[in-house]
């Protein structure tokens, strides 16, 4: 990690800080923070209630910004999972100062059940504790639990920093979308699943962002009577925002995951000017064509995807699937008398799927996507686990791609 | 023999994510009370989970005559008053709204069928339903026959795509009218079209209790007659009949609460392990269970069930009046707001173990759980006195409310001497996943759109449920045993504190 230097106080009002303490500090005052809450809870009764505490989320935060997102994040899980969370963020050495810590706590009060207290601790590391994240985080750990690991920007793949982090931890979190140099950081990403411990999973949000277009996508094949267009696709096309070469990891996330579905052999793929990148793939006896183009990134984060189209004929149907990103909205003009307001401002969380098939008029589907804030999509993949076997395989065949082009 | 299809493999890894077919739903009823209340605010939540296929619409039938812009303007009404998830989302309900379509049926009336049939034509066409339809009836139990037979006579009950009948609960209101029922439904529909609902079977925490017991290791081996002493399940309601009157007073606590929901807590409590949470396997079990129960015939139904009726008394701080003053209820009524039963389960695993069932209405508070009792310790390690405080070792599976786990156990006191006292330790649901559950209807309707009928109830079921209650409902209207009354607030007639302590044990207060 790159170590930042900064003077803020990571919370306002926390419950308890100490500079220059040690983790036998921070054990201390957490167990007394804890014994006054479950005291104070249980009023006259003699028995406390229990502690309830389904994971412990580890936020590894490169920057000050990060620490910043990493925190309202964490404190944002703990709305819907009772969590001890701890971010932690590297600052410039001063002698004989290692750690600095401030606890922070969040009671919920569910209606006819006893308080949940969810804890924050935020550490500042300084010198070389920052190497070994394994021995200061171990102690910490809520017993029991999972422990995430969630490193914010652009993780360390093959660095001792993030291995030793990892040993404690039984899976890893990133955002793929955030990487400096994509193509480089994928690559080792894809490789240390090779190294990984078999206990660590390996979760990406870009992959979470992505799951409304695989739902849409795989929704389309579902019906008994349509199975049979999967063996018939001939194209697939993928609009990623950005210029030039860009970020290609949710392109290529997508292409790798259908890859992999449905046994598609990688033979040629070239990268042209523009972001343009054609690639052939072997589907049994056939040939599919994957073509990626750039499109202006507009207000979206670069690499987002936003058009996959897919084509193909089977039995004597031809089919086209076009799924998109908040597109343009045609003008009602029926004239109905019972009127909606279908033109809000507020239409860039939509998702619209074409359906052609055999010819006859199109068939259009508006969905309405969820916030993808680091929350709500840490919730998502959280509430799963982090090894997904899917995810493994696309991730796989993804780099295969990325690789050859 | 029925060849499955393949899975779709861009559909693994999806997790909770279950992907329908398109379809057309047809709701009869739809500008009633449980299609204003229930259905429509469940698509609405599902549409807001992305989980309506593309193509997938909504055709409301009744007798109104509504137009499509009408019955969208009603939808989007009952659905901003009864929707869980507020407030509405208008950029998931106008698309939603989108997918409503109406046409209106006069049931008795075969060419309103035919009309049916012609705009279902329409839509299919349209939207690439294939032929896929499923008939909700959120109608009066008596007009179920009625629309199955039409649907046949007009030839909207087969063809191409699925056909799928949905009916609610009561299923039949004795064996007879139940097998009745069962043959009309079975001549237009094969039994695994037919989704019966008991809505009760499609909540989180019924279900919890399956993942409880099989997706653990260490509760299986102590679910037996070795360590378990009994079973209490306690379905109680605060509440009154609620201007129910006219159905209660026929129906009553046994035919409309134990004969469904009380014996699906049993089934679900004593069943085996089924292969896989499927429909056949889990359904097999239930069934299997309700054939172990030993029948109660003549004299065993007057020493192991108790009848009560409640008269006025005080609930949650408000008086409240006696059964037979409320509205549309005979001032002589003999219909039974309490029940209570011993049943024992006659296999290998439970044999000897009673199981306690009370229904009522009218008690303290509205609580339903199901309680096991475990045998005391063989032998007082720590001696008679230590021991003074300890009960037995218990496991509450609480449903509803503070829906949840109970686990009871003895602990040492702090103090120099040995004394051991109860202590309890808990699970709840909501502290430990701090989010709202799925309303029941969500889960059950996309449960009927996907196919798969594990939470609905089979014909065998519904029968073998009947089987048993049929001799006991027949004991009772002839007044034996005679109906006991309790006051209003308490947890039911003396007889029924009787029962179990003639057994030697006492009613758990929840």
């Amino acid at each position: 990690m790159a170590p930042p230097v900064s003077a803020v106080q990571p919370d306002a009002q926390p419950m308890w800080h100490g500079e220059g303490v040690t983790v036998a500090d921070v054990l201390g005052a957490l167990g007394d923070i804890r014994y006054r809450f479950a005291r104070a809870e249980a009023g006259d009764s003699e028995h406390l209630h229990p502690r309830n505490c389904v994971m412990t989320l580890i936020g590894i935060a490169p920057t000050e910004a990060h620490e910043v997102v990493a925190k309202r994040t964490t404190q944002a899980i703990g709305m819907q999972h009772p969590a001890q969370a701890i971010v932690i963020r590297e600052e410039a050495p001063i002698r004989r100062r290692h750690l600095d810590a401030w606890i922070t706590t969040d009671v919920r009060r569910p209606e006819m059940a006893c308080a949940v207290e969810c804890e924050l601790i935020t550490l500042h590391v300084r010198g070389k504790a920052a190497d070994h994240l394994g021995a200061l985080l171990d102690p910490l750990l809520v017993s029991g639990v999972p422990t995430y690991l969630w490193w914010l920007g652009t993780p360390p793949f093959g660095k001792r920093e993030l291995l030793d982090a990892l040993r404690v931890s039984d899976g890893l979190v990133v955002d793929s979308a955030q990487f400096d140099e994509p193509y480089r950081t994928f690559r080792r990403m894809a490789s240390m699943l090779k190294v990984a411990h078999h206990r660590m999973g390996l979760a990406d949000l870009q992959w979470s962002r992505l799951r409304p277009w695989r739902e849409s996508i795989a929704q389309f094949f579902t019906p008994g009577d349509r199975r049979a267009f999967l063996g018939g696709i001939s194209e697939l096309g993928v609009d990623y925002a950005g210029d030039g070469r860009g970020n290609r990891i949710a392109a290529s996330l997508i292409t790798g995951w259908i890859a992999s579905a449905l046994g598609w052999k990688l033979r040629r793929a070239t990268a042209g000017a523009g972001g343009v990148v054609a690639a052939m793939y072997q589907a049994g006896g056939r040939s599919v064509e994957v073509n990626f183009r750039s499109v202006p990134q507009n207000d979206r984060v670069p690499g987002e995807v936003s058009a996959v189209r897919i084509a193909g004929a089977a039995g004597g149907t031809t089919f086209r699937l076009s799924v998109m990103h908040d597109p343009p909205r045609p003008r009602d003009t029926s004239g109905s008398s019972y009127e909606w307001d279908r033109r809000r401002g507020d239409t860039e969380r939509v998702l619209l799927t074409l359906i052609e098939i055999g010819g006859g008029e199109p068939l259009r589907h508006l969905q309405q996507l969820e916030p993808e804030d680091e929350a709500a999509l840490l919730v998502e993949l959280l509430s799963t686990g982090t090894h997904d076997e899917v995810y493994n395989r696309s991730l796989a065949a993804a780099s295969d791609l990325v690789e050859s082009i | 023999m029925k060849v499955e299809e393949a899975p779709n493999p861009l559909a693994e890894g999806l997790h909770d994510y279950r992907v329908a077919d398109p379809a057309v739903m047809v709701i009869f009823g739809a500008t009633g009370d449980l299609s204003g209340r229930k259905l429509l605010p469940a698509l609405y939540n599902l549409a807001r989970q992305r989980s309506l296929p593309a193509g997938f619409a909504v055709l409301g039938a009744a007798m109104s005559d509504l137009t499509d812009d009408a019955f969208r303007k009603m939808a989007s009404e009952k659905i901003h008053q009864f929707s869980r998830t507020q407030p509405i989302d208008e950029r998931v309900l106008a698309p939603l709204l989108d997918l409503l379509f109406y046409v209106k049926v006069d049931f008795s009336q075969q060419d309103e069928f035919r009309k049916l049939g012609r705009k279902l034509q329409e839509l299919d066409d349209a939207r690439h339903t294939t032929g896929n339809r499923i008939f909700y009836c959120a109608t009066p139990p008596q007009t179920y026959s009625l629309i199955a037979q039409q649907l046949m006579a007009a030839g909207l009950h087969a063809g191409k795509g699925f056909h799928r009948i949905v009916v609610e609960k009561p299923f039949g209101t004795d064996l007879q009218s139940a097998r009745e029922l069962t043959q009309t439904l079975q001549k237009a529909f094969p039994e695994d079209a037919v989704f019966r609902i008991d809505h009760y079977l499609g909540k989180e925490t019924v279900q919890n209790i399956l993942a409880f017991r099989f997706a653990n290791s260490i509760f299986e081996p102590v679910w037996n007659a070795n360590l378990i002493d009994s079973v209490q399940i306690t379905i109680a309601e605060e509440i009154g009949i609620e201007n129910r009157g006219r159905y209660y007073d026929t129906a009553g606590a046994l035919r409309d609460i134990v004969q469904n929901h009380g014996l699906q807590l049993v089934t679900l409590t004593a069943m085996e392990p089924p292969l896989a949470f499927e429909a056949g396997a889990v359904r097999d079990e239930k069934v299997k269970v309700l054939r172990s129960i030993r029948p109660l015939i003549g004299e065993d139904i007057e020493q192991s069930t108790v009848r009560g009726q409640h008269t006025s008394g005080w609930v949650l701080g408000q008086q409240v009046v006696g059964y037979r003053e409320e509205k549309d209820v005979a001032p002589d009524s003999q219909t039974e707001t309490f029940a209570a039963l011993r049943l024992f389960v006659d296999n290998w695993r439970w044999a000897g173990v009673p199981f306690y069932i009370r229904a009522g209405k009218r008690m303290p508070k509205r609580v339903t759980e199901i309680r096991i009792q475990f045998k005391r310790p063989p032998h007082l390690t720590f001696g008679r006195e230590a021991m003074k405080e300890v009960d037995p070792n218990a496991i509450t599976l609480r449903i509803q409310p503070e829906e949840g786990i109970s686990l009871k156990f003895g602990a040492k006191v702090p103090s120099a001497g040995l004394r051991i006292r109860s202590v309890t330790m808990d699970f709840q649901y909501v502290t430990s996943f701090l989010v709202e559950a799925p309303e029941a209807y969500e889960r059950l309707l996309l449960d009927c759109m996907i196919g798969d009928p594990t939470l609905f109830t089979r014909a065998d079921e519904v029968e073998a449920a009947w089987m048993l209650i049929d001799p006991i409902e027949n004991k009772w209207r002839s007044g034996r045993p005679p109906l006991a009354m309790y006051p209003a607030g308490t947890w039911g007639p003396d007889e029924a504190t009787q029962l179990l302590k003639a057994d030697g044990r006492e009613w758990h207060r929840p």
